[in-house]
């Protein structure tokens, strides 16, 4: 007769879950600003001295950073690739157990390798605005190094948007390939690997 | 309280940053100080030579020197810098349009400025404690004012002015300049070999005729410290002030 009375589906109770909330990261994206303002103007205001600390095993300043960023990018390389397949966008790859362990400590390594180069860049060469390529280099050095702290430091929060990570973890990459390109890229085409 | 390992990552970068910018530092005023002695010794010093404290000193006394990156700035007194009596600086000028090297060499000082092309101007001048104010033909001038690693200032050729700021080099970077006899006339070339080990180089090939003109130098070998112009080779100098060669 009459189509059955369908009582109203009960009101699910989802087991309490914070709602996500970018709010979270105001405070790690102050920092991340801070760390890069500081670069950026420390660069700017500081009169770069053209020396810094030898590092010893190399014949020059270029050829040590560029051998060491193209090694921090190596690193980073296996960052976006472990996170496709942590996330499980690789098809054909499940993700084994150690994978957030080589993940994590792909990007340790990574961002040591990264701190002596960066260390020698701003001492001696300072924020540079004579030419398209040390500009670009200059504002995504320091741009890097602020994501990079947003990042870590987003880490830390439950409860951010899923989006989070993927977007500062991409942008970071980017960014590290962008400075590498206008710098060791740049200096091995210009100079081949005999320095 | 646990700290969590991503705030762990980043202490260890930040501790491993301090660690080397106070070794940097305090190479650099071991420098300082190496110079400040010898510049003593040879009675060439202007009186700021400042014994070395571990303190940044260039970061504190920059801050007053770098709050417009285009005037040339003027320290008001050199506190804090050291004024070595030979350097050489290279570098590019703002803008890309260009290079230019400084070498000072106790009480006299040359420059070179020139795009790799058409403009190009030699500058001859005396350092006076730290501020070089020099000119070169046809009204070109070049005021800087230079310490320990790094020379700032202002160039101007053919009445537009380019700001720069450099820094110190060694051989093999550094000034080439080359004045040649080729079939009967005078050829004057100039390379400025920069930090990262490229090129730039003007030469006139008539340098005593009324307006001489400009072009592209050919490349300089620098081990050989040749080139080639018109099957002949030419042989350049260093210009350099700490060993006084082109002096």
């Amino acid at each position: 007769m009459a189509a059955q009375w369908e009582p109203p589906a009960p009101t699910r109770l989802d087991p309490v879950q914070p709602a996500t909330s970018g709010r979270l990261l105001v405070v790690p994206v102050l920092v991340g600003c801070l760390v890069s303002l500081t670069l950026g103007i420390y660069g700017r205001l500081h009169s770069p001295t053209g020396v810094a600390v030898d590092v010893i095993g190399f014949s020059n300043g270029g050829t040590v950073k560029s051998v060491l960023a193209s090694g921090a990018v190596v690193f980073a390389v296996i960052q976006v690739g472990s996170s496709l397949v942590m996330y499980g966008k690789v098809r054909w790859i499940s993700a084994p157990s150690w994978i957030g362990g080589l993940h994590r400590w792909s990007g340790r390594i990574a961002f040591i390798l990264t701190v002596p180069v960066v260390v020698h860049c701003v001492y001696a060469l300072g924020f540079q605005t004579f030419s398209a390529r040390v500009l670009v280099h200059s504002i995504a050095g320091c741009l890097f190094f602020g994501t990079f702290t947003v990042k870590m430091l987003a880490l830390t929060k439950r409860g951010t948007p899923g989006w989070v990570l993927p977007l500062l973890g991409g942008l970071a990459f980017a960014l590290l390939v962008l400075i590498w390109f206008t710098s060791a890229f740049w200096f091995f085409t210009t100079f081949g690997w005999s320095r | 309280m646990k700290i969590p390992t991503p705030v762990i990552t980043l202490i260890v970068g930040l501790a491993l940053a301090v660690s080397l910018l106070v070794s940097s530092m305090s190479a650099v005023s071991a420098k300082k100080a190496a110079l400040a002695e010898a510049s003593a010794n040879t009675g060439a010093n202007t009186g700021t030579a400042a014994p070395a404290s571990a303190q940044p000193t260039t970061a504190g006394a920059s801050a007053a020197t770098g709050q417009s990156p285009s005037a040339a700035p003027s320290p008001s007194s050199s506190a804090g810098f050291v004024i070595p009596p030979q350097a050489n600086y290279v570098g590019e000028v703002q803008g890309d349009l260009g290079s230019v090297a400084i070498v000072v060499h106790n009480t006299f000082a040359v420059a070179y400025f020139c795009n790799g092309k058409t403009q190009e101007a030699w500058f001859k001048g005396t350092p006076q404690d730290g501020k070089l104010s020099m000119t070169g033909k046809g009204n070109a001038t070049l005021t800087a004012n230079y310490a320990l690693g790094h020379a700032r200032g202002t160039v101007t050729v053919d009445g537009i002015a380019h700001v720069f700021s450099i820094i110190a080099v060694h051989r093999p970077s550094g000034l080439y300049q080359s004045i040649a006899d080729v079939r009967g006339a005078t050829v004057k070339a100039g390379w400025i070999v920069l930090a990262n080990g490229t090129q730039v180089g003007s030469m006139m090939p008539d340098a005593n005729a009324a307006n001489p003109s400009s072009q592209t130098a050919p490349k300089l070998d620098i081990s050989s410290r040749t080139a080639q112009y018109e099957g002949t080779t030419i042989v350049a100098t260093p210009i350099d002030g700490e060993t006084g060669s082109g002096f």
